[in-house]
């Protein structure tokens, strides 16, 4: 896998190379439309108009809104429902130990939150306190642990974890008490640290990196679908408008289409940043710990892998547009594309929930359609090394580059085609010859 | 000055333009007619290098035409062409700084065009909420916005009342006062008699006929129009040599008189038929020449 990715780096330089000298031997003045700056070049003039229609569109008002919402309620119900963030209440009955209440305390921190400890005058009492849930544990005498509905074997929830935890703290401090150990050794075995643990498997994904990277693959997915659905109904509209034809005498069809892809790419990418910043400062808020671990780089993966998906996609949707002229058509034609698109998404939803990949699917994160899902799901596991991402990025963007030119041939050959869908096979045999 | 030299181009297995060669000069209304299926479509999007040539070459001022040249022209095609959704204004000053207009420029030519046209009231609103008539003036508006040397408009009169006829004319004469160089093509011939100072006739990709109107008119065999009163038909020419009834309408005949015929032996026999009412010659019409022009 390492050769191949080396082999990839070094071809996408290869072909940078031959590109900058091609240009250079080109020399000459800039086309017209290119001297004028990027901000009123006529790629950035179709850019624009395209960001302002979008924007303006009643869809995008109310697909953003219901994103947002969306996201939020996949933040903050788990964390209202987790009841992490509640301090434990622990009753006391008769004495506890200093030792006792730092292992009580520490239960509480494992499990992020803290403990509330207050004297209860009876067993009779606390019991009556457990039932009417104004405490979440008593302790009697330091010796016994009662809660009021015993948890299951296989019960993970915080509050099965911190009554596990109290248990084994208290449980040691005792044997440390009656091992008569010094004050120092009985730092020393607080102190304690687990052993770090080497695998030999790929690992698994933790809970926050899991549902991270789950919401990232379903942003990716619908992003992806959406904008690139966008390109496909935008080309096709202005073939079948005819306005085509008055954009062409002003401005080249590969600018056109380059305008095209980067306005609806920069509204993709404007409308992605929103969500994302819009979930942490949720996250931040309700305190979800949705952004710890790795968390925090499968956000700057997807991200990384949106745009780079996006680059590769919206090219092929472009030129599938070109070849369309009634909506029945692109729905036929925007079918076969999202293949792909569909497969690598449950290809990467399966790996994320099941929490480890299969060498298939470390192939799948070195190929362009479906490595902008498969790629975060690896960062996700911590499976890839920096330089495997960078490769995987190079290997999609000189793709990208191929793509683009065979969808800029299309497109030129098939966008003022009219009267009926265009067969692709006539359009590349025109475009060869 | 648009010169479109040695045009070739083929669509499968017909020729749209068999080596088309004709010239469009500044300051100049030029009617570009023909049949449909003529080519003048293909050969208006050949300057703007929409269609694929065979062969030849458009010049511009004697240089061949390239993209720079081609964001200084104003196209409005046979397919009319407008965002649907897109407000008015915005639209045409779109186009306008896609043809290389700044952006204060672009705002102030599109409301000005848009106020010249009649739709000074609807520039808030979206091109698909006008009717036909008042697209067209904003597709002319969008040909215009940028202050073309050439306008290319095919088609431009199809489908507008005599209004709009009578106010899109005015525009293109006033085009080409100020030095701009005009070729539309139209089916209407009289309104292309009326606006255009010159015309070229194309058929199966070829030029048949160009020239001035005037010269073009003035060219062929004398016409005479004679009417006779009591005469609805035109009887009264037969044993007339040399002359031809070309029409007979509403007790006028049209007659066409070769060079062997003399127009006193006419007005004589029109005369021995009874009392002359009118008895004028008249130049060629356009419709005619387009007629002999495809045989």
């Amino acid at each position: 896998m390492k050769a191949v990715a080396v082999l990839a780096v070094l071809a996408v330089a290869v072909v940078l190379r031959r590109w900058l000298r091609r240009r250079r031997r080109a020399g000459g003045p800039a086309p017209a439309g290119r001297g004028l700056g990027p901000f009123t070049s006529d790629v950035w003039l179709v850019a624009a108009r395209e960001m302002r229609e979008r924007f303006r569109g009643r869809m995008f008002k109310v697909g953003t809104v219901l994103i947002l919402a969306v996201v939020a309620a996949a933040i903050v119900i788990p964390t209202l429902t987790s009841g992490a963030l509640a301090p434990r209440r622990v009753g006391i009955v008769g004495t506890l130990p200093a030792s006792g209440r730092a292992s009580v305390e520490a239960a509480a921190r494992s499990v992020g939150t803290t403990a509330i400890l207050s004297a209860e005058a009876g067993t009779g009492e606390a019991a009556a306190a457990l039932r009417s849930g104004r405490i979440d544990l008593a302790i009697v005498d330091g010796r016994e642990l009662l809660v009021d509905k015993a948890f299951g074997s296989t019960d993970t929830s915080p509050s099965a974890r911190f009554v596990r935890a109290a248990s084994s703290g208290l449980g040691l401090a005792e044997a440390v008490e009656a091992a008569h150990l010094s004050s120092a050794q009985s730092s020393a075995l607080a102190g304690a640290r687990p052993l770090p643990v080497s695998s030999l498997q790929s690992g698994r994904l933790s809970g926050p990196s899991r549902a991270t990277s789950v919401i990232g693959l379903i942003l990716t997915f619908v992003m992806l679908s959406q904008y690139n659905t966008w390109i496909l109904i935008g080309v096709m509209e202005e073939k079948a408008s005819r306005v085509i034809e008055v954009l062409l005498a002003a401005v080249r069809p590969i600018r056109l289409l380059a305008g095209k892809v980067l306005g609806i790419g920069l509204v993709a990418f404007a409308q992605a940043s929103l969500i994302v910043a819009f979930a942490l400062a949720v996250a931040g808020w309700t305190g979800s710990d949705l952004l710890r671990g790795t968390a925090p780089l499968v956000v700057v993966a997807t991200l990384v892998w949106l745009v780079l998906g996006y680059a590769f996609y919206c090219w092929v949707y472009a030129a599938a547009g070109s070849l369309a002229e009634r909506q029945d058509q692109v729905q036929s034609l925007a079918l076969p594309l999202s293949l792909p698109i569909i497969f690598g998404y449950i290809m990467a939803i399966t790996v994320a929930a099941s929490g480890s990949a299969s060498a298939f699917f470390d192939v799948l994160a070195y190929l362009p359609p479906t490595a902008p899902f498969a790629m975060p799901v690896l960062v996700a596991l911590g499976t890839v090394s920096w330089w495997q991402f960078v490769a995987s990025a190079a290997i999609s963007l000189a793709c990208t580059v191929g793509v683009a030119r065979l969808a800029g041939g299309i497109y030129r050959r098939a966008i003022l085609h009219t009267g009926g869908r265009v067969k692709l096979r006539e359009v590349l045999g025109r475009t060869a010859g | 000055m648009l010169e479109l030299d040695g045009l070739r181009c083929r669509f499968g297995t017909v020729t749209a333009l068999d080596d088309l060669s004709f010239s469009v000069p500044a300051g100049q209304v030029v009617g570009f007619l023909g049949p449909n299926g003529a080519g003048k479509t293909t050969a208006m999007r050949a300057v703007f290098g929409l269609t694929d040539l065979a062969a030849g070459t458009v010049r511009w001022n004697g240089a061949p035409v390239g993209q720079a040249e081609r964001r200084r022209f104003g196209y409005m095609p046979e397919e009319r062409g407008l965002y649907p959704g897109m407000l008015v204004g915005e639209q045409v000053e779109y186009l306008g700084r896609l043809h290389g207009l700044g952006a204060s420029a672009a705002h102030e030519a599109s409301g000005l065009w848009l106020d010249r046209l009649g739709l000074v009231g609807r520039v808030g609103d979206k091109v698909e909420a006008l009717s036909h008539g008042n697209q067209q003036r904003v597709q002319l508006a969008a040909a215009l916005v940028h202050g073309p040397e050439l306008l290319l408009l095919d088609e431009p009169l199809a489908g507008l009342d005599p209004a709009g006829i009578d106010a899109i004319g005015d525009v293109l004469v006033e085009q080409a006062r100020l030095g701009c160089c005009v070729l539309f093509s139209s089916h209407q011939l009289d309104q292309v008699e009326d606006l255009c100072e010159s015309v070229t006739i194309i058929d199966h990709g070829r030029v048949m006929v160009a020239g001035r109107v005037d010269d073009l008119a003035a060219s062929g065999p004398r016409r005479l129009v004679v009417r006779v009163e009591g005469h609805r038909d035109a009887g009264w020419t037969r044993g007339l040599g040399g002359v031809a009834v070309s029409e007979v309408s509403g007790g006028r005949a049209r007659l066409v008189l070769d060079a062997s015929a003399d127009s006193d032996t006419v007005l004589r026999a029109a005369m021995a038929a009874g009392r002359v009412t009118e008895f004028a010659f008249e130049r060629r019409r356009l419709s005619e020449v387009f007629r002999e022009a495809l045989g």
